[in-house]
């Protein structure tokens, strides 16, 4: 799936791979693979910015360890950014439940 | 893996990703340095990953590179981050130092009773509304930068991420403004000086000068590179 694709939802989607615990860049972007079963596979440089962006904004917080050797950047997620996170659930919930009621298999509610 | 563990050719390919990328990266080199460190255990991450599919560190290297992407498409997309990075640090030094500047030059006015201080403007001093006209400018963009850039940016409606040239163009408009306002201030003491030498009390009249001359040094390097910070956006 193409990076357009995810526009406007990008920074709940990396919100939520934090929500169990923290994450180095790389499992997050791992765990944007995985957890939408390969759909959103992205150019794995740009997912960084990302991050540097929800830092600056207070949704994240990053801390540098030495893991092997070298040094890593890990992000966890703040209380402003669980908040984030919950009301974009919520707005998502909302969002979807219209459209599946509008793109649904079963008849539309005005001919049921 | 530790960067001594990995295949000489495989570091070789990861070493020049990373180059490519930092050459590309336009912004504060403290930050571009760390954005490096950070890529660089992310492209040893994966290469750790292809090699445990069974890939050989070189095809591991090769498709790690790949999965990151073009080294110019990461740049650019750091670009935003690291030019409102820059701005705020330039926002903020200059939110620091200005209210210090204006100190010194309120005690070295006060200190010689010169016409400011008798509510006059005559002679050279006819020349301070510029410093107004400046601090006119720099203040609103300042406010702005700090609120661009901040945690407050989001809440604005994400506005900064549909216009990344707004917080170094601020900060250097602002950068800018202080340059005229120690210019002015300093050219007003020249012509004062040279038209009554030895009548100043030199102490606070020297700590105001100092303060001008090193925030004009700092605030225009601090534009200069904002606006170089800003062409680079794609």
């Amino acid at each position: 799936m193409k990076a357009e694709v995810l526009k406007g939802h990008l920074d709940a989607l990396l919100l939520a791979t934090l929500t169990e615990g923290p994450r180095h860049g790389y499992a997050i972007k791992e765990a944007l693979r995985a957890g939408s079963g390969g759909q959103f596979d992205l150019p794995t440089g740009t997912v960084y910015p990302a991050l540097h962006r929800l830092e600056r904004a207070g949704l994240i917080r990053g801390s540098w360890s030495t893991v092997n050797g070298r040094r890593r950047r890990s992000y966890q997620l703040t209380a402003a950014g669980r908040r984030v996170l919950s009301e974009e659930r919520s707005s998502w919930r909302e969002f979807a439940a219209a459209v599946t009621a509008l793109l649904g298999d079963s008849p539309w509610p005005a001919q049921a | 893996m530790s960067r001594d563990q990995l295949d000489p050719a495989a570091g070789g390919a990861v070493a020049d990703y990373l180059a490519a990328v930092a050459e590309q990266l336009r912004g504060p080199a403290a930050d571009r340095f760390l954005i490096t460190e950070e890529l660089r255990d992310g492209l040893l991450e994966a290469v750790e990953a292809y090699q445990v599919q069974g890939c050989s560190a070189q095809e591991a290297a090769a498709a790690a590179i790949a999965e990151f992407g073009d080294p110019r498409m990461v740049a650019e997309a750091f670009g935003p981050e690291l030019a409102a990075v820059q701005a705020r640090r330039v926002a903020l030094g200059l939110l620091v130092t200005g209210p210090l500047v204006g100190l010194a030059w309120i005690a070295a006015v006060a200190a010689n009773a010169l016409p400011p201080w008798r509510h006059q403007l005559t002679g050279p001093w006819l020349a301070l509304p510029l410093v107004g006209l400046a601090l006119a400018v720099a203040c609103p963009a300042l406010v702005l930068t700090v609120a661009a850039t901040g945690r407050l940016g989001r809440r604005l409606g994400g506005g900064l991420a549909r216009r990344p040239a707004l917080p170094p163009t601020a900060a250097a408009l602002a950068g800018l403004a202080a340059v005229l306002a120690d210019l002015t201030l300093l050219a007003i003491l020249g012509s004062q000086t040279l038209a009554s030498p030895g009548s100043l009390l030199w102490a606070p009249v020297v700590v105001a000068a100092g303060a001008s001359l090193t925030r004009l040094s700092l605030a225009g390097r601090a534009a200069r590179r904002c606006l170089a910070t800003r062409a680079a956006l794609s």
